[in-house]
């Protein structure tokens, strides 16, 4: 039995050194970030970057990457399930399968995947939790470079533990919430902090519910649906013709055509 | 005068040329070099209009067809064939569009063999894909009865399709519901992207009634089109009927949406002032709710032209609607926002005129729309040679001088107008420079008390005790790409990197990929900002881009950490008097290093000296990492210790 693993950054430890990004530049060969036209900042993710700080006032630093899900909007998203939620916990992308629809850039409620624009064969890219390291049974790049321990590596269960014990060991530290512990069914990749952290995602409250089950309500009505609209014009056809036709031979007999009878 | 057609076909094909060219450009350069397409805006042009408005263009083929065969309404049986035509086409044009927009094009079947069955795109990829067969089996009979298949198989074809119209017709209708609905429901999974006016959880449901009532409209926009074109007669009283139908469909729309909008409380955005609410009350009113209540009048109903505003007012509003889903209300970073290139406009615009050119060529060769005589062998058989060109492209289609110029000359237009970024597949900004100004600067050369060479540039005209040793030009040029534009000397980085052998320091031109090094590879701290030195905020609190020298006092200097003033010169209270730690002599300059580097440096060195200069006092412990760093296991942090060091090195280092 795989436990599922995830990440737990205390972004009160963290000091933006960067050491996770280099790290992950190492561990992915990422190469240089270049300036590109579809780059908002030069240190915004993108396909060099799969991690980063980002800096919020007042000395505040907080990685970010992506959340692995446990119900993932992209995962849902995909058309041909080139992302998949893996048991260990990360979410995971096979460039085999990839068709470039970019429709998983759209539902990610982070903004996390990144895409290849200047590829010919472009690749959806973001954090893999680097999955085949997590496979083997070691931690993640960036939580392995990381010197103040502000993030780290284990199940998710324990994490959380963690993560409480820290907030009720010193309460006035931190803002009384595990970030990605509930909201939109929870994420692999966890939080705590003393700042607000809604800025992560495009709005500060998700909510709890899991986004799959929005696409979900409309596409299980898909089976009924087509029962029904068939039904419905095969029945219509069929009752309209018959009407016509009874029409027909009720207006006939008595005129000179209706010779069949 | 030039005959109609022969101006319409010259045009088409001088776009479809200027397709060509950006076709080549986009498969051989890729999505970023010829889009403006980005992380924050996936989707683009090409979805919101190729992919997304074209299948809600193409409904007037589902919609006819009910109407004809599932209703039996035999007097709109005219417009059956033109629209399931136009439908073919349309979803001929969606499938060509995806093709540009998929970023690998050549797994545009994938779905067929890795299913996904959670996503709605698979739903809407599967039910395109059914639909396209169906229509081409519903426009089929049409292709068959045109003499060159004029064989029994093809009769026993022809027959067997005729037969199996019901059940075609039945599936349309049913793939149709599912798929016109569906990309609506795409939008289902980003409640917190899309804007509150335009999300809904019936999306789904506006999505279909909007597609119908476009049908509807665009069934009308092509009749009158043929009367113009063909010269085919008008039936003026159908099309009133079908404007009728179209109006009581806009009004269920409206009804629809802003009954949701009011239900679940999101109206109070409609007045909030903001972009979108305006593009919404564009959309709502110009575009659905004045064609709706125009549609009405039967004034409007009997005339061309009335019907002709209503159907372009119509077809607006449906397409902005699914356009504004796309680009105007999805949500997208700060500072992000998309306009798309003349190369993505040109693509979807060569898709369309290629569409129309194969809709005229359909019409001028089979018989589409003489509903009078649907069947077989009552059309004047007419001799086809298939041995000449024509059976591909036929004279009136592709006239070896006029269209064959109109094409030639767009494309070479096109390949006149491609980006340099483009020819040469470099993605690299291009570095905006304005011609040099030659009254720039005088510049003097200065040998500092470092030794290093360094140059005074100041402005020609302002007189200087110095004298002048030389004029250069100077270039405004935006090196880093990121709208601001500075003097830059290229003279003087030429000197002080080495004269003429230097170029390719800075311009690569031995690499195909590369253009030019933007200016912070070597300026290294630039806009630098560390925790505890935000140069941001400095620059808002002392005046935006006119306040530089209020730091930067010099403008003899580059404006570098080094060439600043002193943090302590304005904040004199940073170290208070008679505290233990001090900052440096001489005050800290410029950009302060890091938040680690600097408490390091504070208390690290004096730790140490006690422990080297008072033995008996401190332990050695007293110098190490875990004195300070509580709770954190002493291994690591002497294992990072070595790290902390050359951070501090470097960092010292850039300084000076």
């Amino acid at each position: 039995m795989t436990v599922p693993m995830g990440i737990l950054t205390d972004t009160t430890l963290c000091t933006g050194c960067e050491r996770c990004v280099e790290a992950c530049r190492r561990e992915n060969h990422l190469g240089a970030d270049e300036p590109r036209p579809w780059k908002l900042r030069i240190d915004d993710l993108s396909s060099t970057r799969y991690t980063t700080i980002v800096r919020r006032p007042g000395n505040h630093y907080v990685r970010r990457l992506c959340r692995h899900c446990q119900e993932p909007a992209c995962v849902s998203a995909c058309i041909v399930g080139a992302l998949q939620k893996t048991p260990e916990g990360p979410v995971i992308y096979n460039p085999d399968l990839c068709m470039g629809c970019r429709y998983c850039i759209m539902s990610c409620p982070y903004g996390i995947p990144r895409y290849d624009w200047e590829a010919l064969v472009p690749r959806v890219r973001k954090c893999t939790m680097c999955y085949a390291r997590v496979r083997e049974g070691r931690v993640p790049a960036c939580v392995e470079a990381c010197p103040e321990r502000a993030t780290i590596f284990g199940p998710r269960d324990e994490l959380i533990r963690e993560a409480r014990r820290r907030i009720e060991r010193e309460p006035d530290r931190y803002v009384d919430k595990i970030y990605g512990e509930t909201e939109i069914g929870g994420t692999s990749v966890l939080y705590i902090s003393d700042i607000a952290l809604g800025f992560l995602a495009y709005k500060p409250d998700l909510g709890e519910k899991p986004l799959p089950q929005l696409t979900w309500a409309a596409l299980s009505k898909v089976p009924s649906l087509i029962v029904g609209m068939g039904g419905l014009m095969t029945g219509l056809y069929w009752i309209i013709e018959r009407r016509m036709k009874l029409a027909a031979q009720s207006a006939a007999p008595d005129a000179p055509e209706g010779r069949e009878r | 005068m030039i005959d109609r057609k022969i101006a319409v076909k010259t045009v088409l094909w001088a776009v479809v040329g200027v397709w060509v060219t950006v076709s080549l450009a986009r498969f051989l350069r890729g999505l970023g070099a010829t889009t403006a397409l980005s992380d924050a805006t996936p989707w683009g042009l090409w979805i919101a209009f190729d992919v997304m408005s074209g299948v809600a263009l193409a409904a007037g083929g589902f919609v006819i067809a009910a109407v004809v065969y599932i209703f039996h309404l035999e007097q709109f049986r005219p417009f059956t064939r033109p629209a399931i035509l136009t439908a073919f086409l349309g979803y001929v044009a969606v499938a060509v569009g995806l093709f540009y927009d998929l970023g690998i094009p050549m797994h545009i079947w994938y779905p067929i063999i890795h299913q996904q069955p959670h996503s709605v795109l698979f739903e809407v990829a599967m039910c395109v894909m059914l639909y396209l067969t169906v229509l081409f089996l519903e426009f089929c009979p049409v292709i068959l009865e045109h003499s060159l298949f004029d064989r029994p198989l093809f009769h026993r074809i022809h027959a067997f399709l005729k037969k199996a119209t019901i059940p075609l017709v039945v599936s349309g209708i049913v793939l149709s519901t599912l798929h016109q609905s569906s990309l609506g429901s795409l939008f289902l999974i980003a409640p917190y992207r899309v804007h509150p006016l335009w999300y809904s959880p019936i999306i789904w449901i506006l999505f279909f009634v909007s597609a119908v009532g476009l049908g509807l409209m665009t069934i009308a926009a092509e009749a009158l089109f043929s009367s113009w074109y063909f010269g085919h007669k008008l039936r003026i009283d159908l099309l009133g009927k079908l404007g009728k139908a179209a109006s009581a469909v806009l009004f269920i729309y409206a009804g629809l949406r802003l009954g949701d909008l009011a239900l679940r409380g999101s109206i109070g955005h409609v007045f909030d002032g903001s972009r979108q609410a305006f593009v919404f009350l564009l959309e709502m009113s110009l575009a659905v709710l004045l064609p709706a209540t125009l549609l009405l009048v039967r004034k409007v109903r009997a005339s061309a032209a009335g019907l002709a505003t209503c159907s372009v007012l119509t077809i607006l509003g449906m397409i902005g609607y699914r356009f504004n889903l796309c680009i105007v209300a999805f949500a997208r970073p700060e500072g992000a926002s998309y306009f798309p290139t003349w190369m993505e406009i040109a693509v979807t615009a060569g898709i369309v005129a290629a569409a129309a050119l194969v809709f005229i060529f359909f019409v001028e060769n089979l018989n589409v729309c003489d509903a009078a005589h649907e069947d077989r062998g009552s059309r004047p058989r007419r001799n086809f040679d298939p041995l000449s060109a024509q059976l591909l492209l036929p004279e009136s289609l592709a006239g070896v001088r006029r269209y064959s110029l109109a094409l030639v000359a767009g494309a070479a237009a096109a390949l006149a107008m491609l980006p340099r970024d483009v020819w040469r597949g470099s993605l690299f900004l291009r570095t905006a420079t304005e011609a040099p100004r030659v009254l720039a600067a005088v510049v003097e050369q200065d040998n500092g008390a470092a030794g290093a060479p360094a140059y005074n540039i100041r402005l020609a005209g302002t007189r200087h005790p110095a004298g002048d040793s030389g004029t250069i030009q100077l270039f405004l040029i935006d090196g880093n790409r990121d709208g601001r534009l500075v003097p830059f000397p290229h003279r003087l980085h030429a000197d002080r990197l080495g004269g003429d052998a230097s170029c390719t320091v800075c311009h690569h031109q031995a690499l195909p990929f590369d253009q030019n090094t933007p200016c912070y590879r070597c300026h290294r701290d630039m806009y630098l900002e560390t925790d505890i030195f935000d140069h941001n905020s400095h620059t808002r609190r002392l005046g935006g881009n006119s306040s530089c020298v209020r730091c930067h006092a010099s403008p003899a200097f580059a404006k570098t950490r080094a060439s600043a003033r002193p943090c302590g010169d304005c904040h004199q209270d940073m170290a208070v008097a008679g505290a233990l730690i001090q900052p440096p002599q001489g005050g800290v300059r410029g950009y302060a290093p890091g938040y680690m580097n600097a408490m390091h440096g504070l208390c690290v060195t004096c730790h140490k000296q006690k422990v080297d200069r008072e033995p008996d006092r401190f332990r050695r412990a007293f110098a190490e990492c875990g004195t300070c760093h509580r709770g954190i296991d002493g291994a690591e942090l002497r294992r990072m210790a070595p790290y902390a060091t050359a951070a501090k090195e470097r960092s010292s280092a850039a300084v000076r």
